[in-house]
């Protein structure tokens, strides 16, 4: 084990595979609805995930790494949720409370207190926001710049709480109501009578057509990419052009897409469907591929045969958003809880989370059971959220030294807004917009996309290249915030009389990296400061300091 | 009716183009960017290497490769392979080349008078007919759609066994405004720099400059030493256990490097004589090449160019139009690759440079009702010159109607051995090990290079 850091996750898929990823990838059971009783709190999720943990981890004999310390946490806690670093008054906050829940209560606060100045909860759902819209539509896509137009619908669900099932019935069926600004273009005037009407940009961000929709549908709510069996039957997974077609078709009648950037025609609302009598199975021709041409029947995925007809009064999208977002269905809650457990943990619970379809029974097992209790829950996101920040496995640290049999976590690359955001934080950039701030002047943006070139497609990965890197080494941002000039966090610290040059060293680490340098560190920067030849250059070796902190990978990486 | 837009096939950014606005914004760069490097030059002419460490300690020049990539699939029908007078035949005249017999399309007159120094494969035959999948095959020489590892780049194989870890510019750079393939297995150190990045704005990557590449100004010397000491420091003290780590570690060293040498001016094409400048043609991809030329002398060892659009056609995929838009096309590849093969060849480094023409397939013979050619693997060309390359031919055969191979058939990895040999390297007998730990060789083993054109 040289590459990947043996994360539980690996040791536990290592474990099981051997014999059981050998049996066939057969269709996962299909369970009747969920048993209903009283839904178990957040706190006892929290303590059943590291139940059944401790039970895997006894079975397959590793030992879980030990939790990691307040500094740590509260900087995972916040990149995570409000997806940007604590300010050092709110981590010396942190440290020097003295209560014993202290890190399960900071949880609730960030997902539900919503009090000025800091308005967490509102953060944390723009944050959430911002997270699904990049999961939903990848930075790499075509029309990636128009979809964060979603992320103002998607914080309102998240701030609403809107249960997951809920959430993606409302991604499905939504209709346009107006049309969408353009890429780029003026804004139109967005009134729309539907308060959901929003939703639909993601159906325009993927480009509308029957194949487009159903590949993404498949993807973002079933973990599955059907794509590849658009035009031949998918090497790895039983998905035949059945299959993916099949689905497609449900999307080939209404409602009306309006071209992105473009007026829509007159929105139509679909024809309701007649109420006493069943439609016919929709059909759709094939494009691309072997069988250009060929007409498919609608079909639901793990079924055999076509569908003869419609129940009475659903339109065939109905239909399929019924199926899709159901307790029979087997993928449905299960990509939620493993994307959300992604998110924060930085690798699925199981497997890689758009290919679900690859993973045998065994291997889905702790993801099955996770999935059942979020079903019962009624899809409550929050509360599975909460459930896992408070965990012991969320807390886990990552070892320093690539120790096998160490149940461990990974680092986590920070997205391009949180790294923004962190600066802003780090910086204290001026963000009103009467100061004319970097979030107001255009300076956000356009760090942004440069970020976005290089954005990776898991938490775990980090492909900034060296046009990132030399952005943030001489870019204006971090010119402006090295620079005795113009830096407040700079100024703030060099020029503070009573601070001993320690101290001043340690809050640069605090306001950067959340956490107070290591002895060695602490030698190495003092001797940097103390060997200048004056109280100039002296200066400069701070800014120099924060210079270093900004760069290092420790910044943009999460412990 | 048969849908133009395939679902794959979405159309790709062109930014900037030549329209007068973008032109102007050059000028005015270029303006800006000559006073910043004047201003600069001072501080750094201390620490500035000398250009002449292009040649490696052994005073030998190793090989690079220059990839000319033509996004959307060019019509082979209508540039290296026209069959005038036939039914598919289209509306372009044949010409004369510099090499006796070998006839190319009347609107490439430039390329035709380097003839002598590039052969045409017009004999490939491949097997995606669709954009993504395509890409990949032709940009790795391995067929993806059964893939258990993320295969590399060409430019990623190529930065591995031509490229230098010492380079004070990255071994692989990618001058294009869509992302390429990349490293695959091999990670980020094999990984281009890419240039032209995604922007759709002419005043942030249209024009091939590299942004960030200059301190802030009132930052000596001292001072970017001691922040690039206290950084390698601190990139110590944070280990570099994962990947992520790795990978940030990697591009910071790198681009620690660039910043310390100003990438050797590589990127200053004011340096250029006006009239040079003018014969690459001012565009992006015209410039391009003049770039490629100048990271070249430097001792890249891989740059691609991609000829991803020109005003008023999005690119090679002429679904429609085929004929006006490829004579635009040609209008903006002629001069470029032309003046590439000139001008290399006038420096001395045409013989350790291979240039690569290439799209990811070719295009119907069959002109469909729109006028246009749709995406057609099975019979295209591609050309190749410079290094090890015997020039002057046009190898293989199709048959009248373009359908098909009738001599000579070659498919990608044949391709691949071709130019690697081209190169020197042999490269069935070499291979890379997979995270998995599995050997994949450079190309598929049972592929041959082609003897008539690498000794």
């Amino acid at each position: 084990m040289t590459r990947h850091a043996p994360s539980w996750l690996l040791v536990v898929l290592l474990a099981a595979g051997s014999a059981a990823a050998q049996e066939a990838k057969s269709t996962p059971d299909v369970k009747g609805p969920p048993p209903a009783g009283p839904k178990m709190t957040a706190q006892e999720l929290a303590e059943w995930i590291d139940e059944r943990f401790e039970k895997e981890y006894q079975r397959l004999s590793v030992k879980p790494a030990p939790a990691v310390d307040d500094a740590t946490y509260l900087r995972r806690l916040y990149l995570d949720l409000q997806g940007r670093v604590p300010t050092v008054a709110q981590l010396r906050d942190f440290l020097g409370d003295q209560g014993s829940f202290k890190r399960q209560d900071y949880v609730d606060k960030l997902l539900t207190a919503d009090a000025r100045p800091d308005r967490y909860a509102r953060r944390t759902s723009e944050n959430l926001a911002r997270v699904w819209r990049r999961m939903m539509i990848p930075a790499s896509s075509p029309n990636a710049e128009m979809a964060t137009q979603l992320e103002p619908w998607l914080a309102r669900q998240f701030a609403a709480n809107t249960p997951y099932n809920e959430f993606a019935r409302k991604l499905m069926m939504a209709q346009p109501g107006m049309p969408a600004r353009g890429l780029g273009g003026v804004p139109m005037p967005m009134t729309p009578a539907d308060p959901d009407a929003e939703a639909a940009l993601f159906q325009q961000a993927i480009g509308g057509m029957p194949e487009n929709l159903a590949a993404a549908y498949a993807r973002v709510f079933l973990g599955i990419r059907l794509s590849c069996a658009q035009c031949h039957d998918h090497p790895f997974t039983e998905w035949t052009q059945k299959d993916f077609w099949g689905v497609a078709a449900f999307f080939s009648g209404p409602p009306p897409m309006a071209e992105p950037g473009k007026p829509a025609t007159e929105p139509k609302p679909p024809m309701p469907p007649p109420a006493d009598q069943p439609l016919p199975a929709p059909t759709i021709q094939a494009t691309g591929g072997a069988y250009e041409n060929a007409v498919y029947t609608a079909k639901l995925l793990w079924q055999k045969e076509p569908l003869k007809e419609l129940p009475k009064g659903q339109t065939p999208r109905q239909f399929l958003a019924e199926w899709l977002v159901g307790p029979q269905n087997p993928n449905f809650a299960a990509t939620a809880v493993n994307r959300i457990w992604q998110y924060l943990c930085g690798r699925g619970l199981a497997g890689a989370v758009d290919e679900l379809d690859r993973l045998t029974k065994e291997e889905r097992g702790i993801l099955d059971e996770l999935s059942r209790l979020f079903v019962e829950s009624g899809y409550d996101v929050r509360w599975l959220i909460t459930g896992i920040c408070k965990s012991r496995v969320y807390q886990q640290s990552l070892t320093a030294v690539d120790a096998d049999g160490f149940a461990q976590r990974p680092l986590k690359t920070l997205l391009p807004e949180q790294v923004f955001d962190s600066l802003e934080q780090a910086l204290s950039l001026p963000i009103a917009k009467a100061d004319n701030g970097p979030r107001w002047s255009g300076e956000r943006a356009q760090f942004v996309a440069r970020m976005n070139e290089a954005a990776p497609d898991s938490p775990i990965d980090y492909k900034g290249g060296i046009p990132q890197a030399l952005m943030l080494m001489n870019g204006k941002i971090t010119a402006d915030a090295t620079s005795l000039e113009s830096s407040r966090t700079l100024r703030a610290v060099v020029e503070a009389p009573f601070l001993p040059p320690e101290e001043k060293i340690e809050t640069l680490y605090l306001a950067a990296v959340t956490r107070k340098p290591t002895a060695e560190e602490l030698k190495y920067l003092l001797a940097h400061v103390q060997g200048q030849k004056d109280e100039a250059q002296q200066k400069q070796a701070y800014a120099q300091i924060l210079w270093g902190l900004l760069n290092n990978p420790e910044f943009v990486l999460s412990r | 009716m048969k849908r133009i837009v395939q679902p794959s096939c979405v159309p790709l950014p062109n930014p900037g183009g030549d329209s007068p606005r973008f032109r102007e914004m050059w000028s005015r760069r270029e303006l800006l960017s000559m006073s910043l490097a004047g201003a600069l030059g001072v501080s750094f002419s201390g620490w500035l290497p000398r250009l002449a460490a292009a040649a490696g300690a052994s005073g030998q020049r190793h090989k690079s490769v220059i990839l000319l990539w033509m996004n959307g699939g060019p019509s082979q029908m209508d540039t290296f392979d026209l069959k005038p007078g036939t039914p598919n035949g289209g509306t372009f005249k044949e010409i004369e080349t510099a090499a006796p017999g070998v006839k190319i399309s009347e609107h490439l007159p430039g390329i035709a008078k380097q003839m002598k120094d590039l052969a045409i494969i017009r004999s490939l035959s491949t097997t995606e007919g669709e954009h993504g999948l395509a890409t990949q095959l032709m940009m790795t020489g391995y067929q993806s759609r059964s893939a258990v590892v993320r295969y590399p780049s060409l430019g990623s194989l190529m930065s591995k066994e031509l490229g230098s870890d010492e380079s004070d510019l990255p071994n692989f750079i990618s001058l294009s405004p869509m992302r390429m393939v990349d490293a695959g297995f091999l990670g980020p150190n094999y990984s281009p720099l890419t240039v032209s990045g995604a922007s759709d704005d002419p005043n942030t990557r249209a024009n091939l400059s590299l942004e960030d590449l200059a301190p802030p100004t009132g930052r000596d010397p001292k001072a970017i030493k001691d922040q690039f000491d206290i950084l390698r420091f601190m990139q110590q003290s944070f280990g570099a256990t994962s990947d992520a780590a790795k990978a940030h570690q990697a591009s910071y060293n790198k681009a620690m490097r660039m910043v310390e040498t100003q990438a050797r001016k590589a990127f200053a094409l004011e340096e250029e004589k006006a009239e040079l400048r003018d014969a690459y043609g001012r565009n992006r991809f015209g410039q391009g090449c003049l770039l490629a030329r100048r990271l070249v002398e430097r001792g890249v060892a891989f740059v691609e160019v991609a000829l991803a659009g020109t005003p008023g056609t999005n690119n090679w995929d002429t679904h429609a139009d085929n004929f006006n838009a490829v004579k635009t096309l040609s209008g903006v590849l002629d001069p470029a690759f032309a003046s590439l093969m000139k001008d290399l060849r006038e420096r001395g480094l045409l013989d350790s440079t291979l240039v690569v023409w290439m799209g990811e397939f070719g295009r119907t013979p069959k002109i469909n009702p729109q006028g246009g050619r749709d995406h057609f693997p099975i019979a295209w060309s591609v050309v190749l010159g410079g290094a090890g390359i015997k020039g002057g031919q046009a190898y293989g055969k199709t048959s009248p109607d373009g359908m098909e191979v009738t001599d000579g058939k070659v498919g990608v990895a044949d391709l691949y051995a071709t130019i690697f040999q081209a190169v020197g390297i042999n490269a069935a007998k070499k291979e890379n090990i997979s995270p998995e730990g599995r050997p994949i060789p450079l190309v598929d083993r049972k592929a041959k290079p082609i003897a008539e054109l690498v000794s």
